[in-house]
């Protein structure tokens, strides 16, 4: 079987090593780390044409990111026909940078409130487990 | 004997005669056929004169031929007195070398001896007949005298003025006071049509020709028309000009009669009236924008506040939390105490910046107004805290029936932070009272809170409304982190256009005093961000 990853996207070095060493510590699988949108974009896009997407496990996007939103990307994922099924959860710092709704309109597991900790981590991967 | 047709009460006539049978028995008759009329006697012409200046009768009837003081020297010098005097002369034949003297002193009349009663009353009539409509004629002109003066003095103070046009001979007539609003010498110039409309501004002429045609029509109401006047210095009059007709017998128009009301004054105050308001609201309008540039401000600051520095104090979190973690692998007690402090601090940032938002939020939503019983919140907020803490024993008193305007859930809001208070400070004594109630103030209802607790000092009384302070130590009371409670409460009850302060006394406890505007607005103008 192929490797599997934990795909982060995340613009902020401090978040992404503090996300990363969370991860690191829950999970079993290889970090792919995307530092704006523009990358996740061209990332995902890639992944779907080789089918490597198949190894996502799960996506953890931040909403604030520079040239391309969270939130674009997620409906990028949605409405692409091999992406649709990825896991997503949402990360953020403040409850008023969260757009509640579109993100529910649009499905995500979870959001989760920075900082992420282990245990938060572990709960989402339960509730994927449940789906 | 005939009936005067005329009213003669107030009239008297004095007879003369030197002999006493006649002067009795003629004065008898006059006073019988004229009751109504005084009537006083002489017995020769010197007394007669001393009567006339005692009594000045209306009538004089004199025998000639009489000692002493003939009537022809008396009626001589009566007419030295009154020119007009009314004689009459009772002569007999033998007098007649008189006449010539009497027609030129002017004694118009005369009976002739011996007397017929029939002759002398028919004469009598005449003159008294004469002397009323004399004085009617002179009361009706007095009258029509000072009816013109009159309307010319109201005209004068109204700046009235009035004119007149008949239309069959297209002759006009102006009031004086309408000769002044010209800026005329009344009278000076001749009244007609053309000159009338030479007084108007030439744009004007036209409203005031059309007012006068419309006038004639039947089916025109009389409206008014306000034109200016140019008068001979230039200056400018504004006038509000009326015309009506006025119709004859027959029901047809005869002639126009209209008013020129000098209303330049009133105009004038009018312009200021509306030029103050336009400045009103052209300062409400800049005031407004100042206020939503400054809430824009406000949001942007509590935009930066809420996003900008909430994801540093995350980091600021996680990096704590990855110590904590990892000093508990290397074992120093100290760097975990230090870790864990750190983390506390961060928590302590993320509430207050959390209480900032609250108070931000107060001073910027807009308020939805609904008329509200405070007895009834207040009521509300004290069995909550009662149950909170069911072992305290705190007595509240709260008065029936306040009723105010505001926003439900700020006032609430308020009110949960005045009682909370009230209850916090009063947690040490065993009879706690708290107090809410309502009292007026110069007709300014103004509400309270008054509580027996710790009380404060009032030389910081400064400090209580300002976020972020405190005045009691952090442990001495429960102490909820932020102290932004009463900040909060000044900032709900300055949205209500009202006031707040407090008095206490260190362990004789605290009373909080506010006001609320009767009809608050809604603020609904802040912009959202």
């Amino acid at each position: 079987m192929a490797e599997s990853y934990i795909l982060l996207i995340e613009d902020n070095p401090d978040d992404a090593f503090l996300a990363s060493r969370i991860i690191g510590k829950v999970c079993p699988e290889k970090i792919l780390l995307a530092r704006d949108g523009e990358e996740a974009s061209e990332l995902l896009q890639r992944m779907a044409l080789d089918e490597s997407y198949k190894q996502i496990r799960l996506v953890l996007l931040d909403l604030k990111l520079p040239k391309i939103s969270g939130l674009d990307i997620l409906q990028a994922i949605r409405s692409s026909a091999e992406l649709r099924t990825l896991s997503v959860v949402v990360l953020t710092s403040s409850d008023n940078d969260l757009d509640q709704e579109r993100c529910r309109e649009l499905g995500v597991l979870d959001y989760i409130f920075k900082p992420m900790t282990a245990d938060r981590l572990k709960s989402v991967l339960v509730r994927k487990k449940g789906d | 004997m005939g009936r005067l047709p005329c009213d003669i009460s107030g009239l008297s006539l004095l007879y003369v005669e030197d002999e006493a049978d006649a002067r009795v028995m003629v004065s008898k008759m006059l006073a019988m056929n004229y009751p109504k009329l005084t009537i006083y006697s002489a017995e020769n012409g010197a007394a007669g004169l001393e009567s006339y200046r005692e009594h000045s009768p209306d009538v004089v009837m004199t025998d000639i031929n009489m000692p002493v003081m003939d009537g022809i020297r008396m009626s001589r010098e009566i007419k030295a007195i009154n020119s007009e005097a009314r004689i009459i002369a009772v002569t007999a034949h033998s007098d007649t070398s008189y006449l010539l003297s009497a027609i030129e002193i002017g004694i118009h009349h005369y009976v002739l001896k011996p007397l017929n009663y029939e002759e002398l009353f028919a004469l009598t009539d005449k003159v008294l007949e004469q002397i009323v409509l004399k004085r009617l004629v002179g009361e009706q002109n007095r009258r029509l005298v000072e009816s013109e003066r009159q309307l010319s003095g109201a005209q004068r103070i109204a700046h009235l003025g009035s004119w007149q046009k008949n239309l069959a001979t297209g002759a006009m007539s102006w009031s004086d006071e309408l000769y002044r609003i010209c800026g005329l010498e009344p009278r000076s110039i001749q009244a007609t049509h053309q000159a009338f409309l030479d007084r108007f501004l030439p744009e004007d002429r036209p409203i005031i020709a059309t007012a006068i045609n419309d006038a004639l029509e039947v089916s025109k109401t009389p409206a008014h028309h306000f034109c200016r006047i140019v008068r001979p210095d230039g200056t400018i009059r504004t006038v509000r000009v009326e015309a009506e007709k006025l119709l004859d017998g027959g029901g047809l128009p005869e002639a126009l009669i209209g008013t020129c009301h000098d209303v330049t004054e009133l105009k004038q105050a009018e312009e200021q009236v509306r030029s103050l308001t336009e400045e009103l609201e052209r300062r409400v309008i800049q005031r407004t924008s100042l206020l939503q540039a400054s809430v824009s401000e406000l949001e942007s600051f509590s935009y930066f506040v809420s996003h900008d520095l909430r994801a540093p104090v995350a980091r600021l979190e996680g990096f704590c939390r990855a110590l904590l973690e990892d000093c508990a692998l290397c074992g120093n007690a100290g760097c975990t105490q230090y870790a864990e402090r750190a983390e506390r601090v961060v928590r302590q940032i993320k509430q207050i910046i959390d209480a900032f938002n609250n108070l931000t939020h107060y001073a910027r939503c807009p308020l939805v107004i609904t008329t509200i019983d405070l007895s009834a919140v207040v009521r509300g907020i004290a069995a909550g805290f009662q149950q909170t803490e069911p072992e305290r024993v705190v007595d509240f008193l709260i008065a029936d029936g306040v009723r105010v305007k505001g926003d439900a859930t700020l006032l609430h809001t308020a009110m949960e932070h005045l009682i909370g208070n009230a209850w916090k400070f009063t947690s040490k004594r065993e009879k706690a009272v708290i107090e809410f109630g309502c009292t007026y103030e110069g007709g300014t209802a103004v509400y309270f809170v008054r509580d027996n607790g710790a009380g404060f000092n009032m030389k910081y009384v400064e400090k209580l409304f300002k976020p972020f302070q405190t005045i009691h130590s952090p442990g001495e009371f429960t102490w909820h982190g932020t102290a932004i409670g009463l900040a909060t409460v000044h900032s709900v009850i300055l949205r209500h256009g009202g006031r707040i302060w407090a008095e206490g006394e260190v362990d004789r406890g605290a009373t909080f005093h506010f006001t609320l505007e009767e009809n608050p607005e809604s603020g609904s103008y802040l912009k959202r961000a």
